[in-house]
């Protein structure tokens, strides 16, 4: 199969470079036109903020990586990237490497599933711009089913990899519903705009926001529905809080030790998390030694982080494994494609039709008849296979174009015939 | 018949451990598979052991519950079986092997030490102490399921606070759901022990004449009760949660289990019939 691929990302070339070579949106189709005006008749394209990757089929032997590196680097007039920035794969390594993109063991987040979004939507992109025949389409079947089994079979995703989703993991392990609970977030930069947006898709009872410039938690407060806390005087408000999380850029403490006890009274010891993902610390630390004040930094989420990721690393060999399978199963049908088996099994299947309506149907004749049927019949089956059979044996002569497979798969499926392997299998 | 009670009686541990140990290594591994599993052991085992004490009782005339190790069967069966109710209704998972190691210890001990017992005292041939002693074993496994969640609330607390995210942190359910788990069995056991009381209270003078009040087991019995008194009724006044209210829910549950050693090993008490 001479499928081809380039990839250019996160190992093989630092952020300038797969910045200079990213498509956005409105470049991915006229560049498939492109690769379409080179002869390349099916493919996909898959860029993102980490990986470009074009994956194609060309119509002739001539085709080469180097063709494909030298389109993209043409249609971006990107300049210096070279040949190592690249990585190349070829036939079954493509459809492997396609496979450990899409369940997220190649991206720089293990397991990151934001990637099988893309590579979806990659797909979609291929199918409506008439870029994924045949052969592509099966491999998109087969990469969504293996993203989807390392999903559902592996915990290749599972737990929080990033500091905001570990502070809420960390609140669910206290408390037990979130809607009956409510928060603060002070400090309504990046970080705490994340926090607060966590907390109220993760259905939050009730958030308020805090901010030294009051506009800018307005802004925030509207766009989530939450009450906004005047600066100045926030501390004296800290006691109707479950949930405190700080992310301002003060240089200082704001939340003493004295402040946190002083509140907790006020709330007759009802449990308190603190989470301080501020650098510096916007919370004392000290309020840890406080009964029923569950305070964390980004020091300690950064363990429950570190700690979910080598879980997800634990796991690529499974997802390797499940990989490895699928690749299998697609190669097994891709072999099925070829044309001399094909036109004995098509051959089989006429004949065994053939067979069982002569030998129920021979009573009917007198025994001279009979055979004369027999040889009526056959001559019958052999003129309807004889063009059929003729065009696929030319097709296959040239053997690195898609269009023998793609007849074949298609006489396969219109007749319902599988190969051999497959149907002894079910 | 007899032989047969004899093979469960051996099973029975062996029965105990083998789910102890599918509950382990589902804690261990987490497995999604193994939640059915587990609980097949536990019915299993559940039902074995119900056919156990039937046995018992009709071919020893009497329900083993006139000695200690006999008690020590139905409070094995008591605690697995509430468990088994709490896992079906919570669907709470990872508490599992912290509470079927007791009923493994109770029915270990039962099972080296019960024997076939045909005679039994007059005074223990009364169906008011079939309720008393059935009571009476509900509050103690409500206890005992208490102290497990509150020592599990306690380690997963202190895990928590410092930053120390486990197999504990990653498997146990929440604090919340801990110190509720730990507050309802109490409150049952609260129930129950307070029937029993009622009913010895009631039936003791009838049946021994020349009981003390300051009988140890009575002042055990009445220690025990008053700390669940304090602890229900602080929680729902609203003063105590958390730590403090699972640390009572220990120190009850151990009261309780000192009281019963003193009193049916050590101390000279009317409710030693061992």
């Amino acid at each position: 199969m001479n499928l081809i691929a380039i990839s250019i990302n996160h190992r093989t070339a630092p952020v300038e470079l797969r910045e200079a070579v990213y498509l956005k949106e409105d470049e991915i189709r006229p560049f498939i036109n492109l690769a379409k005006e080179n002869e390349i008749k099916e493919g996909l394209i898959l860029s993102t903020c980490n990986r470009t990757e074009i994956f194609g089929i060309p119509n002739n032997n001539e085709a080469s990586h180097e063709k494909f590196q030298k389109l993209l680097l043409n249609f971006k007039a990107a300049q210096n990237i070279s040949e190592h920035n690249f990585q190349k794969f070829i036939s079954r390594d493509a459809i492997r490497h396609l496979f450990s993109v899409a369940t997220g063991i190649d991206s720089l987040l293990i397991g990151d599933n934001q990637v099988f979004k893309q590579v979806k939507d990659s797909f979609q992109v291929a199918e409506e711009t008439n870029f994924a025949g045949y052969i592509m389409h099966r491999i998109f079947d087969a990469a969504i089913r293996t993203g989807k089994r390392a999903i559902s079979e592996t915990a290749i995703s599972e737990g929080a990899v990033t500091i905001s989703y570990a502070a809420v993991q960390l609140t669910e392990k206290i408390f037990s519903n979130l809607s009956k609970k409510s928060a603060l977030v002070i400090g309504t930069g990046e970080t705490g705009e994340i926090a607060a947006k966590h907390l109220s898709e993760k259905g939050i009872g009730s958030l308020a926001v805090t901010n030294r410039t009051q506009e800018k938690a307005e802004k925030l407060a509207e766009k989530l529905n939450a009450k906004v806390i005047p600066f100045d005087d926030f501390k004296e408000s800290i006691y109707k809080f479950d949930i405190i999380i700080s992310a301002t850029a003060a240089p200082d403490i704001l939340v003493r030790k004295d402040d946190v006890k002083t509140a907790l009274k006020k709330r007759s010891n009802n449990p308190m998390i603190l989470m301080d993902i501020a650098v510096p610390r916007d919370i004392d630390p000290a309020t840890k030694e406080i009964d029923y004040v569950f305070y964390h930094d980004l020091d300690s989420l950064n363990i429950i982080v570190d700690q979910n990721l080598a879980k997800r690393k634990s796991e690529i060999p499974k997802v390797e494994k499940i990989i490895e399978e699928e690749i299998d199963n697609f190669w097994e049908w891709y072999n099925s494609l070829q044309a001399a088996p094909a036109i004995k099994d098509l051959r089989d299947f006429f004949e065994d039709i053939r067979n069982e309506e002569v030998e129920k149907n021979k009573n009917k004749f007198s025994s001279e008849d009979q055979e004369k049927l027999d040889i009526v019949t056959k001559r019958i089956i052999n003129k309807i296979l004889h063009h059929p059979t003729i065009e696929l044996r030319k097709a296959d002569e040239n053997s690195n174009s898609v269009d023998a497979p793609t007849k074949i798969g298609i006489i396969r499926d219109l007749f319902g015939i599988n190969s051999k392997k497959k149907s002894e299998k079910d | 018949m007899i032989s047969s009670i004899h093979t469960i009686n051996i099973l029975l541990p062996i029965f105990y451990f083998a789910t102890l140990v599918v509950y382990f290594y589902d804690f261990l591994k987490g497995e999604v598979k193994l939640v059915n599993v587990k609980r097949v052991f536990l019915f299993i085992t559940l039902f074995l052991h119900l056919v156990y004490i039937v046995m018992r009782t009709i071919a020893f005339d009497h329900p083993p519950i006139t000695n200690v190790f006999e008690i020590f069967t139905i409070l094995a069966i008591t605690i697995s079986f509430s468990y088994f109710l709490v896992e079906l209704v919570s669907d709470i998972r990872g508490t599992g092997p912290f509470i079927i190691i007791l009923p493994l210890i109770f029915q270990l001990i039962s099972s080296l030490f019960i024997q076939d017992l045909t005679e039994v005292k007059e005074v223990l041939r009364s169906n008011l102490l079939g309720i008393h002693v059935i009571s009476a074993l509900l509050g103690y496994s409500g206890f005992t399921i208490s102290a497990v969640y509150g020592f599990l609330y306690l380690v997963l607390y202190k895990d928590i606070k410092l930053n120390k995210f486990g197999l504990i942190f990653n498997r146990l359910p929440n604090l919340e759901v801990l110190e509720r788990l730990s507050l309802y069995s109490a409150i049952i056991g609260f129930i129950a022990l307070t029937i029993a009381i009622i009913i010895g209270v009631i039936w003791l003078p009838v049946a021994f004449p020349k009981f003390s009040y300051l009988d140890p087991k009575l002042i055990g019995t009445l220690l025990v009760w008053l700390l669940y008194a304090i602890g229900i009724t602080s929680k729902v006044l609203g003063n105590w949660r958390g730590k403090r209210l699972v640390t009572l829910s220990i120190a009850g549950f151990m009261v309780a289990i000192l009281s019963t050693i003193l009193s049916n090993f050590l101390a000279q008490s009317f409710h030693s019939f061992y």
